[in-house]
């Protein structure tokens, strides 16, 4: 189970839809299983079918992280007209990155997007409960 | 040289949970194998199968990726400090459907899965959805570019259909640009189709060309052809460009820096040189033939493979069934492409005294 604050998820979203058809992709920095701040990142692809955080976004995030004292403790990035797993070539090439969660959004159905995340370890996908909420602090937000 | 190496989260159960270790080296290859003596197996993250680093991995020289600098040829001095981050990447794969739909062209080894994605995330604007559109867009749709952007502003005449094979005879006083996508999503429904049921201008040629990676120029008219001509070298974007007479066609493609249009010929013929394109008669086959060359020329530069036809005029001869070529290069004196270019923005195309046929994007 992982606890994000609802705002976040949005955030995804809307970072899917305003890149959309092309993917998107961004770090979710934090401390201590709590995410403190989504980064965008532009995707060096700029594919409709495969993302990369560009060099220097991937640099200056690590750094600002580096400095907070923050981990990687999610990345995500957009599916726009395909389910919301993760495809083989995410699992391979997640390969170097084994503790952030992978968070993939899924425009497939544009009115109903889909946000869902993935524990990938050793070429194992395993989905993580997403347990969100207004506040950190706060009770979890009713499903809609 | 001694430089400072930091190592990221990910790779520091390799180094002994050091975030900074000591490098040295004159250059990123020589660090790197220095790298690889003293902690094997963040040296086994560093290489492929053939020795080589990578793609996946980014090194940094004082923050700056080495592929904009001299790669692991980059010098490296006292005191710089050198970091190495695997990239964030992923991507989709092609659908079992897609794997299938497109099974015979992924077949060829220079295609492959890689090469069936390059098209499926290509841009094409088709001006014109006539006799040389419809072939082009036909046959790029079946191969899955992903994007066809289609420009036309008439509507389906019933003397189009002997060679307009986007449309039917159902379709005859619709918008071709209708008819097109509809035909189009028949053929393939990975194709998303955008079109624009306008003249090309000079007010909205660079907007509209700006969102495609190539443009495959189907006109059967001068203004638009120089038109294309310059607003393709302007934005710098590959043309494709094709043409029909009688029983010949000419098909070549300009690389912006490599010739254009205009080095070919620097003006328009006179306009009673240049009759009405519905004047002429037409074998419709002829424009199928060159059209889908074009479609050949747009594969071969989406795909990277190949020899192009920029460079060079290929010129088809049905009645003789003989296709000849003619060099072409880059004019030096060319107002647009040459040394002392005297065009920078789009003219006044309409205006030519030697242009009756504005208004045409059919062949």
């Amino acid at each position: 189970m992982f606890t994000i604050e609802k705002h976040y998820i949005d955030e995804m979203i809307a970072h899917a839809r305003q890149e959309a058809p092309l993917e998107c992709c961004g770090v979710l920095g934090g401390r201590d299983g709590r995410v403190l701040k989504l980064y965008q990142a532009t995707n060096a692809e700029h594919s409709r079918y495969c993302y990369n955080i560009h060099s220097q976004d991937l640099l200056r995030i690590n750094r600002e992280c580096e400095e907070n004292g923050w981990q990687f403790l999610g990345i995500y990035h957009s599916h726009t007209d395909s389910k919301a797993y993760p495809s083989p070539t995410d699992v391979h090439l997640a390969a170097p990155w084994p503790e952030p969660l992978y968070f993939i959004v899924s425009l497939r159905d544009a009115d109903n997007p889909e946000v869902r995340a993935f524990r990938i370890r050793d070429g194992e996908v395993t989905e993580e409960e997403l347990e969100i909420v207004w506040h950190a602090e706060g009770p979890p937000v009713p499903p809609p | 040289m001694t430089v400072t190496v930091y190592i990221p989260a990910p790779f520091r159960r390799l180094t002994g949970n050091c975030t900074y270790v000591e490098g040295h080296g004159q250059t990123v290859a020589e660090l790197l194998d220095e790298l690889k003596t003293r902690y094997p197996a963040l040296g086994d993250m560093l290489q492929n199968e053939a020795g080589e680093l990578p793609t996946h991995i980014h090194i940094y020289v004082n923050n700056q990726e080495i592929h904009s600098l001299q790669g692991k040829a980059t010098p490296l001095n006292d005191g710089d400090e050198v970091a190495v981050i695997p990239a964030i990447a992923g991507g989709q794969d092609l659908t079992p459907e897609q794997t299938l739909r497109y099974s015979r062209q992924i077949m060829i080894p220079q295609v492959g899965s890689a090469g069936q994605r390059k098209l499926l995330d290509a841009k094409v604007l088709i001006v014109g959805a006539g006799g040389l559109g419809s072939p082009a867009a036909v046959y790029l749709a079946a191969a899955g570019v992903g994007t066809l952007g289609i420009v036309d502003s008439d509507e389906l005449e019933l003397s189009n259909l002997q060679r307009q094979i986007l449309h039917h005879t159902a379709d005859v006083g619709r918008p071709k640009v209708d008819s097109a996508q509809e035909t189009i999503a028949r053929y393939n429904p990975d194709v998303r189709v955008i079109p624009h049921r306008v003249r090309l201008t000079s007010a909205n040629a660079m907007e509209i060309i700006a969102q495609y990676d190539m443009v495959v120029g189907a006109v059967d008219n001068f203004v638009t052809r120089y038109l294309l001509n310059d607003a393709c070298y302007l934005a710098g974007k590959p043309y494709i460009d094709g043409g029909v007479f009688l029983f010949e066609g000419q098909a070549t493609v300009f690389i912006p820096g490599r010739g254009c249009y205009r080095c070919l010929f620097p003006a328009p013929p006179p306009a009673e040189l240049a009759p009405s394109p519905s004047q002429v008669g037409l074998l419709g086959v002829l424009p199928g033939v060159i059209g889908v060359i074009e479609a050949v020329e747009a594969l071969k530069l989406i795909l990277g493979l190949g020899e192009s036809l920029a460079g060079r005029l290929l010129i088809f001869d049905a009645l003789a069934m003989e296709f000849r070529q003619v060099s072409t290069r880059r004019d030096p004196h060319c107002p647009l492409c040459g040394d002392a270019p005297t065009i920078h923005e789009l003219g006044d195309y309409e205006a030519s005294p030697s242009s009756p046929l504005a208004g045409h994007h059919e062949a």
